[in-house]
């Protein structure tokens, strides 16, 4: 299948329309707020939240004894909501550090949750199947109804965080701060995480309990590779987000037996491995290149300045030396000496060198030029 | 009880000491979160060791499950030394990642692997006792046993070779460098009996139900003793008690047994973490408003104290001046009538000579910044706490 036919079929076929508007829709939401949660150091937050569900859905089950998708999820935010508090409880009342209480917390509950589906299976009730597609996600269970549910979620989501865009942002980076200043932060902080634990919900019966997470986090930690500002950061991960949701559908699509969660998670890997090492200021690429330069660069100073420490001896800058002279010294080799004669510093004849009047001033103004520079 | 009851509890004791084991030092160096991490991460490893070998149990699937969580962790920390994000966000992206092409390697594979996902995830220790291990035609028990076994034997070897090595580094690794333990080595030897323990342990429980079993407790553990010692060995009690209560939770309730251990595990640690003596919620919330009387009290000795005028030392004047409820200035009065520091005559509150030299005290140890000393004071001077 080529890619104009997909995308052709994108627009008529009801199924894979709708798996491809709810996976674009979750991406970006998840990327939006998961922006909120990396730089909040609360990465793994989402994965104990999404097991943190489980339990959740599984009583909404028990106690209605229907299958509406909505009622689940509402029982789903309730018990992420109580994992998440009781998480903030442990950390603040016991002297149990954060990640003992992320793990503890997602453990307990998904065990719970398990025991609870178990128990269902085992009921006289025919209409249990399918809870279980909450672990792994099924996509291709998306109705129209559920992209709408999400639009509005992402709606509202996008409202509110419009709204308090400057108190999320302050609060982000200067928590003290934003106190001094009188805002209340217990509230703008229960407000963001509820928004946070919203969006995992939402995506419990695309991708499951278990890859939630990295929807949240993945298109975040490559959006921040390519910006500082945060707005650009929470712009760009939406846009990875959706991608990551639209490519992912469409390869799960053209294939036999690949579900959709899995292929959506790698796909979004592949833009955090992708932004890892080509993203111009932070990426390992251009790191380590700029590493090199500045080795070279090193390098080079320093035997200029050891042929200015010999030259400084002779009355006659120009006085020619052997190049042998230079070889016990670090930082020497046939290829700098080479770049040092074509930046016109040094002039060699035969096996000697000797020192211009350009490079003698040069090097003698190494260090000075360097410090007002840094200046 | 049946010989596969008893076999099933006996295999998930022994999981319940192999994880508690390594849990311990997981919890006290802050790295419970890669226990989670492996635990997804061992997916793939698993699924190339069942293609070659086409079993389970195999002492070749296990080590590649394990070096697959070695892998893990050297990823995350990889990521985190290029500092592009923190570590939590390394440990999050790497395990989904590698979790995920697990699964897609099982997903293309379907027709010809018998291995499934929630197999992996979830566990099934009901099925256990039904996969034997023969010697020579000789049913000597269930396989899982023997591995679960045997891992717990090398732990437990290892535990009590290197516990000093651990205890020094787990608690002060700067002087463990010092003292020449390499700390890459036993921080990595950590990391390969967990991962080892996680896989070993799967098949039985499940992996979601190992990190439960690494964590919990040790945790729970954690809220009782501040000794290492005694840590490892309450961890290894509420593990078993919970994986033996666990399966007769299962038994009764006909549904998961990874999942009722699991339940159990939140039972016993919600019970500490309400009711521990010193760390449970209960006590820090009456120590914290015992504490808020106290300092009340001390502020209110002090301004009897500061003022010998009769007005300002009026019963009434309390809740005026300092503007305390009544039922909190009464609180206070009568703390301190019974502690002996003050005495009412016709409403005029005065020091008594014990109070006096209470306050006198207090106000030493203020001026010269060693206000944690007050503490110790009130243990001399308090009859009765607030």
């Amino acid at each position: 299948m080529d890619i104009t036919e997909y995308i052709k079929l994108v627009f008529t076929d009801y199924t894979l329309r709708t798996i491809t508007l709810g996976t674009a829709i979750l991406g970006a939401v998840t990327g939006m707020l998961g922006s909120f949660a990396v730089l909040r150091k609360q990465s793994l937050l989402g994965d104990a939240i999404s097991h943190a569900a489980l339990p959740g859905i599984a009583i909404a089950f028990l106690i209605t004894g229907a299958k509406d998708g909505n009622i689940l999820l509402l029982g789903a935010l309730v018990s992420g909501l109580i994992g998440t508090f009781w998480i903030r409880g442990i950390i603040s009342k016991t002297h149990l550090k954060s990640d003992t209480a992320l793990g503890l917390i997602l453990s307990l509950f998904f065990g719970f949750g398990m025991l609870l589906i178990t128990f269902i299976q085992k009921q006289p009730n025919a209409n249990q199947a399918g809870l279980d597609k909450y672990l792994f996600g099924q996509a291709a269970t998306l109705v129209e109804r559920d992209v709408w549910m999400m639009a509005l979620v992402t709606g509202i989501c996008l409202f509110v965080l419009l709204l308090f865009w400057k108190e999320f942002k302050i609060l982000l980076f200067d928590a003290d701060y934003t106190k001094t200043l009188g805002f209340n932060t217990k509230f703008i902080d229960i407000l963001i995480t509820t928004f946070i634990v919203l969006a995992i919900v939402l995506g419990l019966q695309t991708v499951g309990v278990v890859l939630m997470s990295a929807m949240l986090l993945a298109p975040a930690a490559a959006a921040r590779q390519w910006t500082n500002s945060l707005s650009v950061m929470v712009f760009l991960a939406a846009i990875f987000g959706a991608f990551s949701g639209v490519v992912g559908t469409a390869i799960s699509a053209s294939e036999n037996n690949l579900s959709t969660g899995p292929v959506i998670v790698l796909v979004a890997g592949v833009f955090v491995i992708f932004s890892f090492i080509f993203s111009p200021s932070r990426g390992l690429l251009f790191k380590q290149i700029r590493f090199i330069r500045n080795r070279r660069d090193l390098q080079l100073q320093k035997t200029l300045s050891f042929m200015f420490h010999i030259a400084e001896t002779h009355e006659n800058i120009g006085h020619p030396h052997a190049i042998k002279i230079l070889n016990n010294f670090q930082g020497f080799t046939k290829g700098s000496l080479q770049k040092l004669v074509q930046k016109n510093y040094v002039k060699i004849h035969g096996a000697m060198w000797s020192l211009t009047e350009e490079g003698f001033k040069t090097a003698a103004n190494l260090y000075n030029q360097q410090t007002q520079k840094n200046e | 009880m049946s010989s596969a009851q008893i076999e099933i509890q006996l295999i998930a004791s022994l999981v319940a000491i192999a994880c508690a084991i390594p849990g311990t030092f997981l919890v006290l160096r802050k790295m419970a979160m890669i226990s989670d991490a492996i635990s997804h991460s061992i997916l793939p490893g698993i699924v190339i060791g069942f293609f070659i070998t086409q079993d389970l149990n195999s002492p070749l699937l296990i080590f590649l499950a394990a070096l697959t969580g070695i892998i893990t962790v050297v990823l995350v920390e990889y990521i985190q030394k290029t500092g592009l994000v923190k570590e939590d966000t390394a440990i999050g992206l790497v395990f989904p990642i590698l979790f995920s092409i697990g699964v897609i390697m099982i997903a293309k594979n379907a027709n010809d692997v018998h291995l499934d996902v929630d197999a992996v995830l979830l566990g099934e220790l009901a099925f256990a006792p039904f996969d034997r291990m023969l010697v020579y035609g000789v049913d000597v028990g269930p396989k899982s046993l023997w591995i679960i076994g045997t891992i717990l034997l090398i732990t437990v070897a290892l535990l009590i070779a290197f516990f000093k090595e651990l205890k020094v580094s787990t608690f002060d690794a700067g002087l463990a460098a010092s003292l020449g333990f390499s700390p890459a080595i036993i921080h990595y030897g950590l990391m390969a009996v967990s991962s080892v323990t996680t896989v070993g342990a799967f098949d039985a429980v499940g992996a979601i139900l190992v990190v439960a079993l690494m964590i919990s407790p040790a945790a729970t553990a954690y809220l009782l003793t501040n000794n290492l010692k005694r840590m490892l060995v309450y961890a290894v009690c509420f593990g078993v008690i919970s994986a033996i209560s666990g399966y007769w939770l299962a038994h009764f309730l006909d549904a998961s047994i990874a999942g009722s251990i699991t339940t159990m595990l939140g039972v016993f640690f919600l019970g500490v973490y309400l009711f521990a003596p010193n760390k449970g919620i209960i006590a820090v919330m009456y120590r914290e408003k015992q504490q808020r009387i106290e300092v009340s009290l001390l502020t209110f000795l002090l301004h009897l104290k500061n003022h010998k005028e009769k007005s300002e030392r009026h019963v009434n004047h309390l809740n005026e001046h300092i503007n305390w409820q009544k039922v909190r200035s009464k609180t206070v009065l009568d703390l301190a009538l019974k502690n002996n520091m003050i005495y009412i005559d016709k409403h005029i509150v005065s020091l008594t000579e014990k109070g006096e030299g209470f306050t006198s005290k207090a106000i030493t140890y203020i001026i010269t910044n060693k206000d944690a000393q007050i503490e110790d004071m009130k243990d001399d001077f308090f009859l009765f706490r607030g």
